[in-house]
């Protein structure tokens, strides 16, 4: 059976692929030693979970969620309260087990609250999810006991005297070591929950709910399943994120972590399987490292994710497996020059627009920056904004990478038309 | 004696004020191969919609073998080994044929919502999915998503979901809609085969189609069945011949 070849073959692949990814991930620390890029692998860590977890519902159930912060959240608090509770007589085996807390606190929240969510599917899901996460987040004002109120719920991850395999999880790269396990376990787990009949018969109710009913399907228990357990790895990432930060506020289950989520999951690709890592990576150093250049960093993200939407709502991963699709067939180096040349035009685009948005955050924008502001850096440069200059030459090259990305990117779009039509003129 | 695989009493259906279904009362033999046939808007589709409890009933008692089946949901009539094909084809697009199958006939092998199965692991739904591959003529299109394979593949595949459950009751509503010739001859072919030793109720409007296929047809006319009976006493009913078959041979045949 060639199948069956080729199935082996592409498993051992995928267990390289596995094995150098956890390689990496643990090498990463060797190679960025800084205490800020140590935190942001840490968020990135937590946020590949999260995000894996909301594509068990968009991607593969076809589920839109706008709520999906709620489980995080309730896995975060949980587990910080576990860790409190456990106190001085708990150790750091205790300690690192506490995303399992989070994981069941989240299951556990699916299982009531999906319970009315997962009725229906479709537009109602999106509106009752929205409707159940404002809900919480309400609620999570209203009960300051168990929410912490506006300071939110601090603990030590750092319990007891002993520890485990000489970890005390007190230094930040051991957390990292801690999420990275944690992070791979969960990655795994969600793999292979795909390659199930619930998995399977999840994309059957995602692509034609009716048609699962007529082979014996209840499409509302499949719905159902699937989000008790996402939100049981939702729950681990919170568990995860409580033990980082060893803070959690109401921030972790409001609507703007829902909205994240979405984003990252989207951006990265809901159609593969490793689209919401990248997803997840992707925002997550936009976050922390553009979030830390310039204040205006939510409007960069804006425009990114209108960017996305615009050329490739298929999300990276599908700009990834293009790229391969062409690759196998010798077609990628056709199109490398192309990429090339409308990667200038581009930059210069975005170097303009980065300028006129600099500014005009240092001239309108609040405090921080100073409103009215007459100076500000922008890329190293210093601008003075009463004069006209560093205006007429930020829109200048605007002006300028707009009408070349335009025209470049006509020629580009066409050469990719045509070397599209050649991969399919190959296959048929 | 067994119970009939379907008995219909006194079934209706009502939407808002206008009557679609307005009495249908109907035995299906087991075995047996029966068509319904009738002019556009006679009701045929919402009676195998009523069957299949796609659309709840007004009133009036369906017996699937022997026992009620109203007011059951579709997933619950097909584990009693109902299943059915639709006029519009509804597949899995995304999935690969294979894997179309492979949804199909996880139920009937009892693996129901498990995430504790690997799927690669289950021989048994491997190999039915492959045998009903085969059956349908879409071996070498295994891997191809069902969204892009040919209109006549799509209806193959569709009559595939519906057989691969090995259901033993079989209602197919229209399933050579829209083929040439040549692709509807071959569909009757399949259709004989993957039916051989089950119940099969379908609506059809290629009375060449259903003349060479049906034990016994049906003339369902405005919600009513005017007529059940083997072929040839259908051709010279005169009630049929003057309510269908009289008024609309051609347009019959030359159907949308």
């Amino acid at each position: 059976m060639n199948s069956h070849v080729s199935e082996a073959v592409f498993r051992r692949g995928r267990l390289l692929l596995w094995g150098a990814c956890l390689a990496v991930a643990i090498a990463l620390p060797l190679v960025f030693k800084s205490g800020f890029m140590l935190s942001l692998l840490c968020q990135m860590g937590v946020m590949v979970v999260f995000a894996l977890s909301y594509n068990m519902l968009l991607g593969q159930t076809g589920l839109l969620s706008f709520g999906h912060a709620v489980y995080f959240g309730m896995g975060a608090f949980i587990s910080m309260h576990a860790l409190n509770i456990i106190g001085k007589d708990g150790g750091p085996l205790l300690v690192a087990l506490l995303p399992l807390v989070g994981g069941l606190a989240g299951l556990l929240a699916g299982v009531v609250l999906g319970y009315v969510t997962t009725k229906k599917a479709g537009t109602t899901f999106a509106m009752i999810s929205l409707g159940i996460g404002e809900l919480v987040a309400a609620c999570a004002l209203m009960f300051p006991g168990f929410f912490g109120g506006e300071g939110g719920v601090s603990g030590n991850r750092v319990i007891g005297k002993g520890n485990l395999l000489g970890f005390t999880w007190g230094p930040q790269v051991e957390m990292y070591g801690l999420i990275v396990a944690w992070a791979f376990l969960a990655t795994v787990a969600m793999f292979a929950l795909t390659q199930t009949p619930l998995g399977r018969m999840a994309n059957a109710v995602r692509d034609n709910p009716e048609r699962a009913e007529f082979v014996g399907y209840d499409t509302q228990r499949v719905r159902y399943l699937m989000l008790i357990l996402s939100g049981f790895f939702a729950g681990v990432a919170g568990g995860l994120t409580a033990l980082n930060y060893e803070i959690v506020t109401a921030e972790t289950l409001n609507a703007h972590t829902s909205g994240v989520v979405l984003l990252m999951t989207f951006v990265g690709g809901i159609g593969f399987f490793y689209g919401p890592i990248i997803g997840a990576i992707l925002v997550t150093v936009m976050q922390i490292v553009i979030g830390g250049m310039t204040q205006a960093w939510l409007l960069y993200f804006g425009l990114f994710f209108l960017f996305m939407v615009l050329m490739a709502p298929g999300g990276i991963a599908s700009v990834i497996s293009m790229q391969r699709n062409l690759w196998q067939a010798g077609l990628f180096g056709r199109m490398v020059p192309h990429y090339l040349a409308v990667a200038l035009p581009m930059l210069v685009l975005t170097a303009g627009l980065v300028g006129l948005i600099e500014m005009s955050y240092a001239l309108l924008a609040g405090e921080g920056v100073g409103a009215g502001d007459t100076a500000t850096q922008v890329m190293g440069m210093q601008m003075q904004l009463n004069s006209p200059a560093p205006w007429a030459i930020a829109l200048a090259t605007t002006a300028v990478g707009m009408a070349l990305t335009r025209w470049i990117g006509g020629r580009t779009r066409a050469a990719w038309n045509a070397t599209l039509s050649t991969l399919h003129g190959d296959r048929t | 004696m067994t119970a009939p695989a379907i008995r219909i009493t006194g079934l209706k259906k009502n939407f808002g004020a206008s009557e679609i279904i307005r009495g249908v009362d109907l035995d299906i033999h087991r075995g047996e191969r029966h068509a319904i046939i009738g002019p556009n808007g006679a009701g045929k589709s919402t009676l195998f919609h009523l069957i299949s409890a796609r659309l709840p009933v007004t009133s009036g008692v369906i017996e699937l073998k022997g026992e009620n089946v109203i007011g059951l949901k579709p997933f619950e009539i097909n584990r009693k080994g109902l299943s059915r094909s639709f006029q519009i084809t509804n597949i899995f697009h995304n999935l690969s044929v294979f894997e179309n199958l492979r949804c199909a006939v996880l139920w009937s092998l009892g693996y129901r919502y498990s995430f504790w199965h690997r799927l690669a692991g289950l021989a048994d739904a491997r190999l039915r999915a492959e045998a009903v591959m085969e059956d349908i003529g879409l071996a070498d299109r295994r891997d191809t998503p069902a969204g892009i394979l040919s209109y006549a593949e799509q209806r193959a595949l569709e009559i595939g979901i519906t057989i691969a459950s090995g259901a033993d009751v079989i209602l197919l509503d229209e399933p050579t809609a829209g083929m040439s010739r040549s692709e509807t001859d071959d569909a009757v072919a399949l259709i004989r085969r993957v039916t051989e030793g089950k119940t099969l109720v379908m609506v059809e409007h290629d009375m060449g189609v259903v003349f060479g296929l049906a034990d016994r047809i049906s003339v369902l006319v405005y919600g009513q069945i005017i007529a059940t009976d083997a072929p040839a006493a259908i051709r010279c009913n005169a009630a049929v011949q003057e309510a269908y078959l009289g008024t609309s041979t051609h347009s019959g045949n030359q159907h949308d």
